[in-house]
């Protein structure tokens, strides 16, 4: 098939998925329980202030009508105002999105070479003490929880010793690399041993191949053969892996900017979710959710650009 | 020329490396878990916004540093023999765009909170009838009955003046850029979620105030991350750190913590309006089985008095001498034997916060002594808000704070039955209480209003309207690089006097 | 695999267990181990894991209370033993729900093909396009904090997963031989799917489950430090490490052993899964 046309086709894909995200984002927060009025307006209000709130934001009208609203809204790239904040959503969303892209990028530079290293070595020699080494590292790696390791980072690093700040996102690039250190090796450290052991796996598949029996048997070098044909070979299944963590660093990074009070998108997300602010749930899940679309979008085409015979 | 190049390198990453460091250094860094959600005073009445409207806004009275009632915005006042009509002169005064703060602006500001319909809290205004500006500089506020409290409540973190020109002419819009204030600070930047930073107004009526360059109010949610921020020298404030935290926290020599009387009080609420504790026998013998000393000792190592009244120990006319449904398990044991209660396992609703938590797990744990079994469900803010209002739970331990030390807002907000909101959604209801709420409130001469407050303390916490656990103070933390800085009863920042050592 | 092994045959004259069965058995006997503590949590624990003890708050490992005991004087060791239960259960329903549904759709999905597969893969792309830790967070936190609620996450989104997983399996077991033969000999499309397509790809499912337990376990305990877990008083180890988290100075045994315990229990997890996909790779 022409790379053209599976072009086309993977976006007419996203058409069907778009309007189920919306639907997803809308309904997630309209069937639950759950007061967001009271909330915002502080426990103290009456009853009458809650009830005119409802009113006026429209909180009191049927679903389907609520949902027309929200879509036709959408559509004209207008995700509401906060209930909170009562300012458009999209500001909010806007002001905090280069954040916490900042910080899955510095912890994707921090990561990928790590784990191609680690991973390299590990299945160059598989069963050997270096791979033992890394396998335990990683699987330690992968089973400590994000929180707790940044609570004692925070401890150690900012506190006793001083080298890191324990909050923040810092001014400039240089300030953004210093406040979010802590944060970036904190999350590193739990995707690195997810990211080696896929690697590992792919890498050491591929060894197993006819191919590369076919190539040993020429007699070819055994570096020569990893370099040429087992490292090219196990890219595809890394870059697709990669893509499906970048989604899950998008939500995985609540977390880490709880912890080191790093005001980003998934601080914004736990504060809306605590506080029921609707329209900015709404906003966010949705904006992630495109994001996320947007990323698979990328690595497919790249993987098609890479391997034609994925196209088909 | 290479060493220079190198050099040159060198120098312009190590300006890199400065400009990285913040830029505010001057303004206090103070970390707390509530938000400003708003710089409108009418929208919110949740802790965080209320901190911040006291920065933005002036009242018409203050409370000064002894902690009673000194002109504001009013230089003088008069109350009529009957206490009916309150008479206030406004001092020469400035909003932060340079316009003068007139009588108008205060009428408008006044008439906002109580009619608007959707203002979060007009409560401590509900009784003023008219507000008439006289001249530009005199107020006239007529008053539905007579109210001992009024005075005090224009005292309230809602009763801010604001600009009546420019909220008319730009609405919301007012309260979101270029907001005007007349209080000791001015908004530089609002960043919901984050941080709202203020800058002195230049045009603040007290002169020589504010004495620092300003504050930055940082959102931080995570208590352990609040503490570790202010030991890194992030912050210069923390507010509500952790009881566990407290004592690592004063064993610094940088740190202090005053622990300052707050207004806060901790109370078990339980549901009259269906049994088990609509039998006041079973109220009772609750009330009696919850060691609170105990209770106050384990959460908050200490820090925290137990409580003996239903309202808070900090407010005037508290009752210290009150003893009643003290902690006896055998007797309580026994009352439950005999009143009839069926064994039904109760609902102890509890939010999301590690102290109500542990509350609830002492609660459980010394009620199931008494043969009282109950099993705790946890809800997010918004859930146990619908649920608490709705009267579906049996009991919950949760915490209230009154706005002045005048007991009038609280016992409204915490026991009268038909003040709008069934004594904090207990559903309790006695109408000998809320009518000794009306008699307190209209009564002027201050031995008969004690004695009007101490018999509804006695009535409520005998009768069990909630079980009273404990008064905490404020657990906040100051660098000792701060001077001049506190919280009074009221939540409110001594900011405008404090100063910052560089 | 040595650099020279494929050349030089391996020397099969030395008696060697197969690839993966020394992980496989450390696996096996960590997990063992933790379901027994956990089914025998009445017996082995030596104290109730709720009772108080307001005399002895923050008491260090001792004779007494070997892992001591939390701010509320509750004896860590049993906390950690019952906690056992929680998370094991944890563990195994929360794999078990999204593993049941996913492995039907992808089924049904990859064996019938056409508009049935087309409808049922842009659903899948509609629940992987929301990131997983915030759809669990969005609907615990709108739901309500507790594990209940915590399992609906679960079903609703990590189901995605399997379905892929079985998908892409069945539509190579399609072409099978035997599962032509049985589809020419008549065999009802329910009997083929399940007694000749299901056994063929449970193994990858099986592999994947274990590893997907940690992660179960792991977000489990972070939603516990955001305030959405586990409903007090009970003893589950990522609530205890997050309520210890505090004491961390002052009394740091409150979140050491249910984090030990936490790391052991996915470390039984994660061996099995490695150790099954090596003799799975040997074996075919």
């Amino acid at each position: 098939m022409h790379y053209l046309t599976f072009i086309g086709r993977r976006l007419l894909h996203i058409v069907p998925v778009l309007i189920g995200i919306s639907l997803v984002s809308f309904l997630l927060v309209m069937l639950v329980p759950g007061d967001p009025v009271r909330l915002v307006l502080g426990p103290r209000a009456t009853d009458d202030a809650v009830a005119a709130m409802r009113e006026a934001w429209g909180l009191d009208r049927s679903l389907l009508s609520q949902y027309l609203t929200y879509v036709g809204n959408v559509v004209q790239g207008n995700l509401g105002d906060s209930l909170k904040y009562r300012l458009p959503v999209w500001d909010l969303i806007a002001q905090y999105l280069p954040r916490t892209a900042f910080l899955i990028g510095y912890v994707l530079a921090m990561t990928v070479p790590v784990t191609v290293l680690l991973a390299v070595t590990a299945a160059r020699r598989e069963g050997d003490w270096p791979d033992q080494v890394i396998r335990l590292l990683s699987v330690l790696g992968m089973t400590i929880p994000v929180f707790w390791l940044a609570v004692i980072f925070a401890r150690l690093f900012g506190i006793q010793l001083g080298w890191f700040p324990v909050s923040g996102y810092g001014e400039g690039f240089l300030g953004h690399l210093h406040h979010l250190f802590l944060p970036a090796v904190s999350t590193s450290l739990w995707l690195a041993p997810v990211l080696t052991r896929n690697l590992r796996g792919a890498l050491v598949q591929q060894m197993d191949a006819d191919y590369v029996a076919a190539c040993r048997a020429k007699g070819l070098p055994e570096r020569l053969i990893f370099r040429r044909h087992i490292l090219p070979n196990s890219v595809l299944p890394t870059l697709n892996l990669l893509g499906v963590m970048i989604a899950f660093l998008i939500g995985g990074s609540v977390v880490v900017e709880i912890v080191y009070a790093v005001p980003g998108l998934g601080a914004l997300m736990i504060g809306a979710v605590l506080g029921r602010d609707y329209f900015v749930i709404q906003g966010l899940t949705l904006v992630y959710a495109l994001v996320t679309v947007l990323v698979t979008l990328v690595i497919d085409l790249l993987t098609a650009a890479i391997d034609p015979r994925t196209v088909g | 020329m290479k060493p220079a190049l190198t050099r040159m390198l060198l120098a312009s990453a190590a300006s890199l490396l400065f400009i990285a460091a913040p830029a505010l250094a001057d303004k206090i860094r103070i970390g707390s878990p509530y938000q400003t959600s708003t710089l409108d005073p009418m929208r919110s009445a949740a802790a965080g916004s209320i901190e911040t409207f006291g920065q933005l806004y002036s009242r018409l009275l203050r409370i000064d540093e002894a902690g009673q009632l000194a002109p504001g915005l009013a230089e003088t006042w008069e109350v009529s023999e009957d206490g009916k009509i309150i008479t206030l002169t406004l001092r020469d005064a400035k909003f932060s765009n340079g316009e003068p703060i007139t009588a108008e602006d205060v009428v408008f500001s006044l008439l906002r909170v109580r009619d608007t319909p959707d203002s979060a809290y007009p409560a401590p205004i509900q009784t003023l009838d008219t507000a008439e500006a006289v001249d530009a500089s005199t107020v006239k506020l007529t008053l539905k009955h007579a109210f001992a409290p009024f005075l005090g409540n224009l005292e309230v973190f809602n009763a801010g003046i604001v600009s009546k020109a420019d909220v008319e002419a730009r609405g919301e819009a007012a309260f979101v850029e270029n907001v005007v204030t007349s209080g000791p600070y001015m908004v530089e930047a609002w960043i919901p979620n984050d941080r709202l930073i203020i800058a002195p107004n230049p045009n603040y009526w007290r002169t020589g105030f504010p004495k620092n360059e300003g504050a930055e109010l940082i959102e931080i949610p995570a208590a352990t991350t609040r503490v570790s921020m202010l030991l890194s020298g992030e912050l210069d404030v923390v507010r509500d750190v952790p009881w566990s935290q407290v004592a690592e926290v004063t064993a610094n020599p940088g740190y202090a913590m005053p622990m300052e009387p707050s207004t806060v009080v901790y109370v078990g609420l339980l549901n009259h309006a269906r049994p088990p504790f609509d039998n006041i026998a079973v109220r009772q013998a609750a009330a009696m089985a919850l060691d609170t000393a105990a209770i106050a000792q384990a959460v908050t190592f200490g820090a925290a008095k137990p409580a003996n009244s239903t309202i808070p120990n900090t407010l005037k006319y508290y009752d210290p001498d009150l003893k009643v449904n003290g902690f006896d398990p055998a007797a309580a044991k026994a009352m439950i034997d005999s009143s009839g209660y069926d064994g039904s396992e109760l609902t102890i609703l509890v939010s999301e916060s590690a102290e109500s938590e542990q509350q609830a797990v002492l609660m459980q744990a010394l009620w199931a002594q008494i043969g009282l079994k109950a099993k705790i469900e946890k809800a997010d803010a918004g859930t146990f808000w619908s649920r608490l209002t709705s009267g579906d739970y049996d009991a919950t331990p949760t915490w209230y704070y009154n706005e002045t030390t005048d007991p009038d807002l609280a016992v409204r907000w915490a026991l009268c039955g038909a003040c709008g909101n069934n004594a904090y959604y207990t559903f309790y209801a006695n109408p000998e209480v809320d009518k000794l709420v009306e008699q307190g409130a209209a009564e002027l001469d201050e031995t008969k209003r004690a004695a009007i407050y101490a018999e509804m303390q006695r009535i409520t916490t005998t009768e069990v309207s909630q079980i009273p656990i404990y008064y905490p103070p404020f657990a906040n933390a100051y660098s000792t690089a701060l001077h001049g800085l506190g919280m009074t009863p009221a939540l409110q920042w001594t900011l405008e006097g404090a100063t910052l050592d560089k | 695999m040595t650099e020279t092994s494929a050349i030089n045959l391996p020397a099969r004259d030395r008696p060697r267990l197969k690839k993966g069965t020394i992980e496989l058995a450390i696996g096996v006997l960590i997990v063992g181990a933790w379901i027994l503590a956990a089914a025998g949590a009445g017996i082995v624990a030596p104290a109730d894991p709720n009772a108080l003890d307001l005399a002895a708050v923050l008491a260090p490992p001792g004779p007494a209370h070997l892992m001591g005991t939390d701010n509320l004087g509750r004896d860590i060791l049993s906390r950690v033993i019952h906690g056992a239960r929680i998370d094991i259960w944890m563990g195994f329903i929360g794999v078990l729900a999204p593993l049941c549904i996913g492995v039907l759709v992808g089924l049904v999905s990859g064996y019938y093909g056409g508009m049935t597969d087309t409808i049922l893969m842009r659903l899948v792309d509609i629940t992987v396009a929301f990131p997983f830790f915030i759809l669990v967070i969005a609907i615990v936190g709108l739901l309500g904090p507790g594990l209940a609620n915590y399992f609906v996450a679960l079903g609703l989104v990590a189901w995605v997963a399997y379905a892929r997983l079985v998908r892409a399996e069945v539509l190579v077991v399609k072409r099978l031989e035997f599962v032509q033969a049985a589809k020419a000999l008549g065999f009802p499309d329910r009997a083929i799917l399940f007694r000749h397509v299901l056994p063929n790809v449970l193994g990858s499912i099986t592999i994947y489950a274990w590893t997907d337990a940690v992660m179960v376990i792991l977000a489990g305990a972070s939603l516990g430090f955001l305030g959405l877990g586990a409903q007090p008083p009970t003893a589950e180890w990522g609530v205890m490490i997050s309520d210890g988290q505090p004491y961390i100075v002052q009394a740091w045994w409150i979140c050491f052993f249910p984090g030990l315990a936490m790391v052991t229990l996915s470390l039984g997890f994660i061996l099995i899964s490695d150790g099954l996909s090596r003799r799975l790779r040997v074996s075919q």
